[in-house]
């Protein structure tokens, strides 16, 4: 057992216990590395990546950075690109535990997707035409105020169950597959579709440059020399269900929801806590809800952005509570996907404990001295029964889910 | 959820059109007068100003100082004054800070910082946009700033679901403290009224101007735009202080809703907001209910529901029904209680009801020893 983090001699959360397992059944992903998660799993065990100047919109901008976009994925007109993208990763997960509209309706089935820019009230070109006296067109507003991801995916599948879109920025997608956990615990649903998705656009990527935290070379996550990241865009949705259900339909599962755990820094709206404190409560809860022992741990997913600040409090903290435990980051491959981050990290965990091994964590090459610890380098044979894989956000948000072998 | 397993409103912290703090929001509440302000924003036909609900977040002075608000923005504002007011109504000890929970429910988030980087660059080109607006615009911004001024360490959540983020992030809420993830949440609901989100509201609703919001008179669009927080601290009855009521139950799903129609005598709160569309729902569910409607006195905002829940909790606490503000009318099918009748039971639920059959239900409890 992990001990109970204290920051001034307050604990930061109180005592938890282990909690009852849930299945994961079905999981489905769109990301740059693939159009679903076989396709995108095979391309980072190649060691494939492939970050380009963007094409889908353009900037005046005198640098052009490297970003991760999902190619040949056109959105219907009626959809933004961020509900699109959650609706194509939640056919596959369906698809992938078995599932059809019948069955889906016969259960009390919820929804919770994390974003970004989901709900976000605003289009540039409707923007445009206001400030320009114009009386713009209102049809992409009420696009958006009809698409909030999760109730796009409740529409399609007939689902009656909660809904939820969670918005703690880049821990988005970690905190809604946590979430759904809960709510099948805790009896509100039956089963979940639970991840995260967000798309790329102008104003995400001409916002994270004016943040000066963008790398204007392809991103190199925990590399001494690295300079930022790189965005990326696409969703991964999972198929979660109780004992209950899974024993009923005949599902099988594919992998566990052991635990998960989340905590705030309270420090900086932009910046993590320097040492880490509320990753470590985060990392403190999952692992005592999952009832897992660092032993059992086959790897650890992290957030790894490539920021300098980023990777400097997570390798930190890993090294503290985590030590020889393999690491890696899969936002090399991906770009940093922002509210679908989380699930498509959770989704790669859970297939890489699936398949018993790791991808090299791309873009690393110098080790820093002042990490004082190395991602892997190859695709590496990893032994154990659980996996962690970690989110970091704006707003000081930590979040860490552990997911189990089936 | 039951016996000490019971989560119990400790204090309400509210800011909107009818005041700061609940003492504001029972004046209004049983009777005082409360009229809108304005909102003014350009069109192509020139500057348009609406009649609007505008929240006055000076008193956060009492609780900041000026230097540490400079910087943040008027969403953020709404949240850090709406959650002091609910922490010193609950006259909650400030060692139990740090170990809060956090959750936020918004239907739009910070727009106003939106709206002002997105005008950053189209006026001033890519390389000129603002990196403070950026960064002020993510929806958890006001979680972030009430968790670093607070110094709250536990989880921290912000949740949008458009009209439904009340009842939906009151779910979760409810969920943590079930699985003893922290002893107390502080629930917020916020929404702010920006030049955007008024000229949005003035093209997507029949812009009749209404000076007066009549939510049970569905056959007209009666809504005025609204801004707002509205502060709950939820614990857990067994380490509770005593508070206003119990919260027992909540949740969001597609209608039909189980276990409608309504049962009598219950108190059935609508967050019915002068909305055309929704109000005929609102009639169709609420038929042969007893029903009560407090909108008029805050506006229509997606944070709205949480205000009701504020109601409810007042009505819980003293045991009469408030009238309800915006009339009643002869059409509507259901019970509206005059002012000072008795709630006929120990629960009130307050329903939300979305514009794509989706609803949110919460349902508050009477403490047993009031």
């Amino acid at each position: 057992m992990l001990p109970l983090l204290k920051r001034g001699g307050v604990p930061c959360s109180i005592q938890r216990m282990s909690v009852a397992p849930i299945a994961i059944t079905g999981m489905g992903c769109i990301c740059a590395a693939g159009r679903n998660l076989p396709d995108s799993m095979e391309a980072i065990l190649r060691g494939e990546r492939n970050p380009a100047p963007p094409v889908r919109f353009s900037s005046d901008h005198p640098v052009r950075y490297p970003v991760f976009e999902a190619a040949r994925f056109e959105e219907p007109p009626d959809l933004p690109r961020t509900s699109a993208f959650g609706l194509h990763a939640a056919r596959e997960a369906v698809a992938d535990a078995g599932l059809d509209r019948r069955t889906l309706g016969a259960l009390r089935v919820g929804v919770c997707v994390g974003t970004t820019v989901g709900t976000v009230v605003s289009e540039e070109t409707f923007c445009r035409g206001y400030l320009a006296g114009h009386a713009p067109d209102m049809a992409p507003i009420r696009r958006i105020l009809r698409s909030n991801p999760a109730d796009v995916i409740a529409r399609e599948f007939g689902l009656s169950g909660p809904r939820q879109t969670v918005v703690t920025a880049c821990a988005s997608g970690t905190d809604a597959v946590g979430i759904a956990g809960s709510w099948i615990r805790t009896g509100l649903c039956d089963a979940a579709i639970a991840g995260g998705a967000d798309e790329l656009g102008r104003i995400t990527y001409i916002g994270f440059i004016s943040l000066m935290i963008t790398d204007d070379s392809p991103c190199k996550p925990f590399d001494r020399h690295r300079k930022g990241l790189n965005l990326g865009e696409g969703a991964a949705m999972l198929v979660l269900a109780s004992e209950r259900v899974l024993r009923r339909s005949g599902m099988r599962a594919r992998s566990f929801l052991l635990g998960y755990g989340s905590a705030g820094d309270a420090y900086h709206q932009t910046a993590p806590q320097p040492d880490g404190a509320g990753l470590r409560s985060a990392i403190s809860e999952a692992m005592a809800t999952s009832g897992v022992s660092p032993p059992s741990v086959a790897f650890v997913n992290a957030h790894g952005t490539g920021t300098p600040d980023n990777d400097r409090v997570e390798s930190r903290v890993l090294h503290d509570m985590l030590p020889g435990i393999p690491f890696l980051s899969t936002k090399g491959y991906t770009g940093h996907t922002l509210g679908a981050a989380g699930a498509i990290e959770a989704v790669f965990t859970a297939a890489c404990l699936e398949m018993g091994k790791i991808p090299a964590n791309a873009g690393f090459e110098t080790p820093d001295p002042e990490i004082g610890i190395t991602p892997v380098r190859d695709v590496t044979a990893v032994s154990g029964t659980a996996a962690l894989s970690e989110s970091l956000a704006f707003g000081g948000n930590n979040s860490v889910v552990v997911l189990g072998k089936a | 959820m039951s016996g000490p397993d019971r989560i119990v409103i400790e204090g309400i912290g509210v800011v909107g059109g009818f005041g700061c703090g609940i003492h504001d929001l029972s004046r209004a509440l049983t009777g005082s007068a409360c009229s809108p302000g304005t909102l003014a924003f350009s069109t192509g036909s020139g500057t348009v100003a609406i009649p609007a609900f505008r929240a006055d977040v000076s008193r956060l002075e009492e609780f900041l100082p000026v230097r540490t608000l400079r910087r943040i923005d008027h969403f953020s504002r709404l949240g850090l004054l709406g959650s002091h007011l609910a922490l010193v109504d609950a006259d909650l000890p400030e060692a139990e800070r740090p170990r809060l929970g956090i959750i936020i429910a918004s239907g739009y988030g910070a727009t106003g910082m939106t709206y002002a980087f997105l005008k950053s660059l189209i006026d001033d080109g890519d390389i000129c946009a603002s990196p403070t607006c950026f960064a002020a615009s993510v929806h958890n911004s006001a979680a972030a700033h009430i968790s670093i001024q607070l110094g709250a360490r536990g989880p921290n959540l912000t949740v949008s679901d458009f009209h439904l983020s009340v009842p939906s992030a009151l779910a979760t809420a409810r969920i943590w403290l079930a699985e003893e993830r922290v002893q107390r949440v502080l629930f917020g609901a916020i929404d702010e009224l920006s030049e955007l989100i008024g000229y949005i509201r003035y093209r997507t609703r029949d812009a009749s101007a209404a000076a007066r919001m009549t939510p049970l008179r569905t056959e007209m669009e009666t809504s005025i735009p609204a801004e707002g927080a509205a502060f709950l601290l939820l614990a857990r009855e067994n380490a509770s202080r005593g508070g206003y009521c119990t919260l027992d139950a909540s949740t969001t799903g597609s209608l039909p809703i189980p276990g409608v129609p309504f049962p009598e005598p219950g108190l059935l709160v609508l967050g019915a907001d002068g909305c055309r569309e929704s109000g005929r729902r609102y009639a169709a569910v609420a038929q042969n209910a007893r029903v009560a409607c407090y909108t008029p006195l805050y506006g229509s905002l997606p944070a709205g529901p949480a205000f009701d829940l504020a109601a409810a909790a007042l009505i819980l606490k003293g045991g009469g029904v408030f009238p309800s503000p915006g009339g009643v009318f002869r059409d509507f099918p259901a019970t509206v209680p005059a002012g000072g009748d008795p709630v006929g039971a120990d629960r009130i639920s307050c329903l939300t009801l979305s514009g794509d059959g989706a609803y949110g239900l919460t349902t508050l409890g009477r403490i047993e020893s009031q």
